[in-house]
């Protein structure tokens, strides 16, 4: 194409018509944005609202250029205009709000967890009744139907006695933990469920739902104790609602 | 004596291997890269057909990717699902967005990984030009990725659709559903740089030259600016840019010529400068590249005058470190230039270069792409050269021995010692000698037309042989002393006028000139008999009824009574036999309609027979009440006929009819609400 050009050089209104046609592109994308509908016209205007937010930044690092900028780094902490000069300060106020927040703290427990309260699971929601029997009338069964997790050695129970079943689609052996400081995210094995906070018996069965304290086996990090042991084993709570996702993601407790 | 070998051995068996079973299913579609894959023997490497690289699927940005499937999948799948729906359907229905969307990505990317073309099971000349223009390892890891992103995502299909089935409300089904189509899409969007690297390659691959590695080909190699370039566009119709700086051609640039009724590629390649190969950058190793593989016969254009920069010197240089690459290929040396300085006007020792070159066996010919002088020569040097040595090639090889074997020349044994040579008559062999000596032939025609172009008139007469020569382009009278010339062309004229007349009475008289008729038999002339009678009939018939002059409709024939006497008389005159008056029919007939109110016959000035005999004859007919004259009626019918047109659009029968023909139809109800208003249908 570029030796065509070489060759026999441009039409002869090309340049004429290249202005036209870039003049015209803002006439073209305002109809464009009008009269578009849908999700076609959602997914448009979410990108352009990308697009404008950094025209937008650009535009104003320029002005910053050019214009002078007010000063508010030069008043110094503290200093009060002349009509709120026998106002108390406000830093009282604070003081003690924080000291009403550390008693509540030390009121909750003994760890400090990134989520303290999750919405408790009722039976109905984790157990599904099973029907067994000549006649579909036992309905002693029940199945989990959240995610859970069984240990290395685990072997069912003869089908005739398990009372849980817990479905191999459902099993999971990794999480992806997040370590909080480092704001980077692991995949690691899970070792066990510690606690399910909506009920022991969950804990038992290792059902693993929100807010789940789940210890995981942190090795990969390699971290170390003071004394120069090697830790690998941490625990973790897991932050979504992994019946949805698919995953188990959790946030390491440091 | 033995039978030359030339030509295209391997088409025959090439064109057998193109037929491949149709009906391959999608995964398998290679036929991008390549137009016939040698299923049978992978050893045989010189069955590869021409490469069109230009049919590799356009590869999207991962942004693009990612939009298009996403958006396929909400228009391909069904949309609609309620909270209140069995579970096995709500499912079903998320199950089959995620299998869709893992479809489309594996489809897609499986096409991409097979559009491409392998670096191994390519020609290596291809193999290493890519090798040198892409990077094999950048290529090959690229290709990795895409085929590792590929089974990620049927893994993670794989793993949701089966969580999926323990989903008991739609919220978790539809939750699952997103987190699965958000994974695809996240590995999908981590393959943006592989995507573009091979969107790129493929574009330049679409671009590159089309060379056959297998066919004749002539390289052009040597310094930059010494005419490679010049020398191509001279002997193809390639339009090569010939600038005078160095490094104008950057690729490998192909030419098609013919040369003794075959095709010949005559490939031009980037300039080499002399420094070791690991100094070379990407445009030269594309020259070395072709240089190494490419079976061809080389001429290695030198300049003799030194414009191009570089002093023949190091252009020997260049020739002697390269010389490892031309084993085994024919070699011509050119002497490009020559127009600005001759071999013979160059200094001692650059002659003596030359010299040496052919001492060694070399062949050198001097050129100038300028003048064209030598030109032809090289190319005619060149392309035997080859040829030999492919003959060569192809008799130390094995697949001659099938053709040698089926070949056989049988020579007739002498059965006594004649000499018979070939007999060449007197003529062919005067016109051998004149086409060897280059006579000057006779002035034809065609060139005087050329010479003299607008001005030249066809005067055959300056060919007559006449007595008087001045005579020749005299006009001829007509007359002359009141005899016609034209009597007199021919001194025998008459007499053989006489002889023709006599002749043709002859024949005449024979009966030679008289139609077939007397040959026909009794029959024929009684059926032409018969017909003639007929025809007369027939227009008498038709000069009646022309006579007749009925007003109103005509009536058909059969509508009118026809009277006894007449069909008597009539079928009498045809020659039945009438006599008979026995007939039955006859009297019934003219019983009936002796009870029956009497038929008139249909005369103008009757009123219209629709008419019963109860209704008097003073009232007219409905639709001439009222109207006073004919112009009148004309109008009351069209205004009739124009109260009747609205009806008749709508296909009603009158006001009342109110039949819908489609009550449901389907361009108005089937398809899904895509845009626009949804308060009606």
């Amino acid at each position: 194409m570029f030796l065509h050009r070489k060759r026999h050089g441009y039409r002869l209104d090309h340049h004429e018509k290249k202005r036209k046609k870039e003049s015209r592109e803002a006439h073209e994308r305002s109809h464009k944005a009008r009269k578009m509908i849908g999700l076609k016209a959602k997914l448009y205007h979410k990108q352009r609202h990308a697009e404008k937010i950094q025209m937008k930044k650009t535009i104003k690092m320029h002005e910053q250029r050019k214009t002078k900028q007010k000063n508010d780094d030069k008043t110094p902490e503290g200093a009060v205009p002349a009509y709120l000069l026998d106002r108390e300060g406000q830093s009282r106020a604070k003081v003690l709000s924080n000291m009403i927040k550390q008693k509540r703290k030390e009121k909750a427990g003994k760890w400090e967890v990134p989520l303290p309260k999750v919405r408790a699971q009722g039976e109905t929601e984790v157990l599904k009744v099973i029907r067994t029997g000549k006649r579909q009338k036992k309905a002693w069964k029940r199945m989990v139907t959240k995610v859970c997790f069984v240990g290395d050695g685990f072997t069912r129970k003869p089908p005739k006695y398990e009372r849980f079943i817990r479905p191999m689609g459902l099993r999971f052996k990794k999480a992806h933990v997040t370590h909080p400081e480092l704001k980077a995210t692991f995949c690691l094995p899970i070792l066990g469920v510690k606690k399910n906070p909506s009920s022991p018996l969950y804990t038992s069965l290792g059902v693993i739902t929100k807010g789940t304290v789940v210890e995981v086996n942190v090795s990969e990090l390699g971290l170390v104790t003071q004394g120069g042991k090697v830790i690998w084993g941490k625990y973790a709570q897991v932050t979504n609602n992994p019946e949805n996702d698919g995953c188990i993601n959790a946030v390491l407790l440091v | 004596m033995c039978v030359s070998v030339s030509g295209h051995q391997g088409a025959p068996l090439r064109d057998s291997l193109r037929l491949r079973p149709p009906g391959l299913f999608r995964q398998q579609r290679n036929t991008g890269a390549l137009l016939s894959v040698p299923s049978v023997d992978n050893n045989v490497s010189d069955i590869m057909a021409l490469y069109n690289f230009k049919k590799i699927m356009v590869v999207p940005t991962a942004k693009d990717f990612i939009d298009i499937t996403l958006s396929k999948t909400q228009r391909k799948t069904p949309t609609v699902i309620h909270k209140h729906y069995q579970i096995h359907r709500i499912r079903h229905f998320y199950m089959r967005k995620v299998k869709f969307t893992q479809q489309n990505y594996h489809d897609r990317l499986t096409q991409i990984l097979t559009d491409f073309p392998k670096l191994d099971d390519i020609h290596p000349f291809y193999a290493d030009l890519m090798n040198v223009l892409y990077d094999k390892d950048h290529y090959k890891l690229a290709l990795g990725q895409l085929n590792i992103a590929k089974n990620l995502i049927d893994n993670v299909a794989k793993d949701y659709v089966r969580l999926m089935k323990y989903g008991d409300s739609l919220y978790r089904c539809k939750q699952l559903k997103r987190a699965a189509l958000g994974r695809m899409c996240t590995i999908l969007k981590r393959q943006k740089s592989s995507l573009e690297y091979l969107e790129q390659v493929r574009q330049h691959l679409s671009r590159l030259p089309s060379i056959d590695p297998n066919t004749r080909t002539l390289l052009l190699c040597g310094y930059p600016n010494v005419g490679k370039s010049s020398f191509i566009n001279k002997v193809t119709r390639a339009d090569v840019d010939v600038q005078p700086y160095a490094f104008t051609t950057k690729s490998l640039f192909v030419g098609h010529m013919d040369y003794r009724y075959l095709r010949w590629q005559v490939v031009d390649t980037p300039g080499i400068l002399d420094h070791p190969l690991e100094d070379r950058n990407t445009i030269e190793m594309q020259a070395i590249t072709a240089l190494a593989h490419l079976r061809a016969a080389v001429l290695y254009v030198m300049d003799a005058s030194e414009q191009c920069g570089h002093t023949l010197q190091e252009q020997l240089e260049l020739f002697s470190n390269i010389r490892p690459l031309f084993a085994n290929k024919p070699l011509i040396i050119v002497a490009n230039k020559c127009d600005v300085k001759k071999l013979s006007e160059l200094s001692e020792e650059k002659q003596k270069i030359f010299a040496d070159l052919s001492a060694e066996g070399i062949q050198v010919i001097e050129t100038s792409t300028l003048t064209e002088e030598g030109v032809m020569q090289v190319k005619a040097e060149a392309c035997d050269q080859l040829l030999a040595h492919r003959v060569n090639t192809k008799m130390k090889g094995k697949k001659v021995h099938d053709v040698l074997n089926r070949l056989h020349l049988a020579m007739p044994a002498k059965r006594d010692e004649k000499e018979r040579p070939p007999f060449i008559p007197e003529g062919a062999a005067m016109r051998r000698k004149a086409m060897e000596v280059d006579a000057p032939k006779r002035k034809l025609e065609r060139d005087l037309e050329v010479e003299l172009g607008d001005d030249y008139v066809l005067d055959l007469q300056k060919y007559w042989d006449l007595m008087n020569e001045d005579e020749k382009h005299d006009k001829i009278p007509e007359v002359w002393e009141g005899h016609n010339i034209a009597d007199y062309i021919d001194p025998d004229i008459m007499k053989k006028l006489e002889e023709l007349e006599k002749e043709e009475e002859l024949k005449e008289r024979a009966g030679e000139y008289d139609s077939d008729d007397e040959s026909e038999d009794e029959e024929m002339q009684e059926i032409r008999v018969l017909a003639k009678q007929i025809r007369e009939k027939k227009q008498l018939l038709v000069m009646e009824s022309k006579e007749k002059d009925v007003h109103g409709p005509r009536m058909p024939r059969t509508a009118t009574k026809v009277e006894r006497k007449q069909l008597e008389k009539e079928m009498g005159n045809l020659g039945l036999d009438m006599s008979d008056k026995d007939d039955s029919h006859y009297a019934q007939q003219a019983r009936r309609s002796r009870s029956v109110a009497v038929k008139r016959k249909r005369e103008s000035s009757a009123p219209p027979t629709s008419r019963t005999r109860s209704q008097s004859a003073s009232r007219p007919p409905r639709d001439q009440l009222g109207l006073r004259d004919p112009k009148m009626a004309k109008k009351a019918k069209k205004m009739m006929k124009n109260s009747q047109k609205g009806m008749n659009r709508q296909g009603r029968k009158g006001e009342s009819d109110r039949h819908v023909f489609d009550l449901k139809p389907k361009h108005l109800l089937a398809g899904k609400r895509k845009s626009g208003t949804t308060d009606r249908r």
